[in-house]
């Protein structure tokens, strides 16, 4: 079976985006508030958002819920878990230095 | 089919209040949740917490398990007995915390999986020709894999009815092509391999995430890739043309003469093939010869009698200065 990767260009609109993530528009636009999620075009009917978003979205809406989050604590724990994935990296690239 | 402790599963004791068990569901949950904690068991631990929570919140069902538990004690060989819930009265559906989108273990099933069953039909009712959800899963791949591409099986756990209404877990198999140049953290998405839709939604996609195996000497970041590339000191000192593995094959690098500790080469276009290509970086690791012999000593003793090398000059010019100052009053 061959698979697509997602791609990073902004392609799909909102409500493909709705329909693919299984959420209402309104929770999409919090999202967009809090920067889970980046969003091209100025007024909604042009806004497209990539298919990487998808990924995003649901990473989002699945702490929301299991963890009773709001959006905004959702979007906390995202950037949090980035920057130690970053450090993890980093840490990784000093220890091989070190040896 | 064994007896499950939810207590011991939640940390808590038998006697432990209502607050008690949602504190420590929520602590666990935060702990266990499969977003947040990369370990492989991290997912059936998060399960088993909201399984435990399922009937440990809910007043009703932890007292007819309570009643139940009595007799056995964990991990013993369990059967339900017959009508073993008569007497309570379950109207708690799967409303509580931890309880979407799961599937429980078979002692659950086995105990209050009509009633939990029924409550979910209700639900579900209300919302017809819903296209399914979307599946997500990982796959950890050789670095090679995404430099060469491949075909690789994963195996996905779908919770399934059986034919007396019970609950098992099927693995499902699927033969997956790694596109050459994908990079860690990217996303495959299989059109219509998520869970079927109700009605003629039509079925969910399935996400995988693509994750490296650590390679023995090549570090992923993006497409580009990092390689500490041990040289000696004349090596680096006098610079010339050495050998280097990149993903294409070996190839011959030019170092240049004067080359310090921690000087990084970038081979353009040498990293994982994606497009565009990412970037190889070489660092150098300077590595010293063993003094174990008399040829490597004399050799070192040279050298000591030889160059004019202080590498502490400037420390001790700095350390002198430093001392002076704080000398004056």
């Amino acid at each position: 079976m061959t698979g697509k990767i997602l791609s990073e260009d902004p392609k799909l609109a909102l409500n493909e985006i709705c329909e693919t993530c299984g959420l209402p528009e309104a929770k999409i636009k919090a999202y967009i508030e809090e920067g889970v999620v980046e969003v091209r075009g100025d007024d909604i009917t042009r806004w497209r958002f990539s298919e990487i978003s998808v990924v995003r979205i649901q990473k989002a809406y699945r702490l929301e819920r299991d963890l009773r989050l709001n959006p905004a604590g959702a979007a906390l724990a995202l950037e949090l878990m980035s920057q130690i994935e970053e450090l993890k990296n980093q840490i990784t690239r000093l220890q091989r230095t070190s040896r | 089919m064994e007896f499950r402790d939810y207590y011991a599963l939640l940390g808590v004791e038998k006697s432990a209040t209502q607050d008690e068990i949602k504190r420590a569901y929520r602590k666990l949950a935060r702990k266990y949740h499969p977003d947040l904690n990369k370990d492989a068991d991290a997912e059936a631990k998060f399960k088993e917490i909201g399984e435990a929570n399922e009937v440990l919140s809910d007043p009703e069902k932890r007292a007819a398990y309570d009643q139940l538990g009595k007799a056995y004690s964990p991990g013993q060989d369990f059967q339900p007995p017959p009508d073993w819930d008569a007497g309570f009265e379950f109207s708690g559906g799967p409303q509580n915390e931890g309880a979407q989108e799961q599937n429980f273990s078979e002692f659950f099933e086995n105990l209050f999986g009509d009633a939990y069953r029924q409550q979910r039909a209700t639900d579900a009712s209300a919302r017809f020709n819903a296209r399914g959800q979307n599946h997500h899963a990982k796959i950890l791949i050789d670095l090679e894999d995404a430099i060469n591409g491949a075909r690789r099986t994963i195996v996905l756990q779908i919770p399934e009815l059986t034919q007396s209404g019970h609950l098992a877990v099927r693995d499902r198999k699927l033969e997956v092509t790694i596109p050459k140049g994908v990079r860690e953290g990217q996303h495959i998405r299989l059109k219509g391999q998520g869970a079927p839709g109700p009605g003629d939604g039509g079925s969910g996609d399935l996400y995988i995430e693509i994750t490296f195996k650590t390679h023995p000497f090549y570090q992923a970041e993006g497409s580009d890739l990092h390689l500490e590339l041990p040289v000696t000191p004349w090596e680096s000192a006098l610079g010339g043309k050495i050998k280097v593995p990149t993903p294409g094959g070996v190839v011959d690098l030019n170092i240049p003469a004067g080359s310090k500790q921690g000087r990084k080469l970038r081979l353009k276009g040498r990293g994982i093939p994606a497009k565009p290509p990412g970037d190889l970086y070489v660092t150098l690791q300077i590595v010293l010869p063993p003094a174990d012999n008399a040829k490597a000593r004399k050799l070192y003793q040279t050298m000591a009698r030889e160059l004019d090398f202080n590498p502490r000059e400037d420390l001790l010019r700095k350390a002198g200065k430093h001392d002076r100052a704080r000398a004056r009053p």
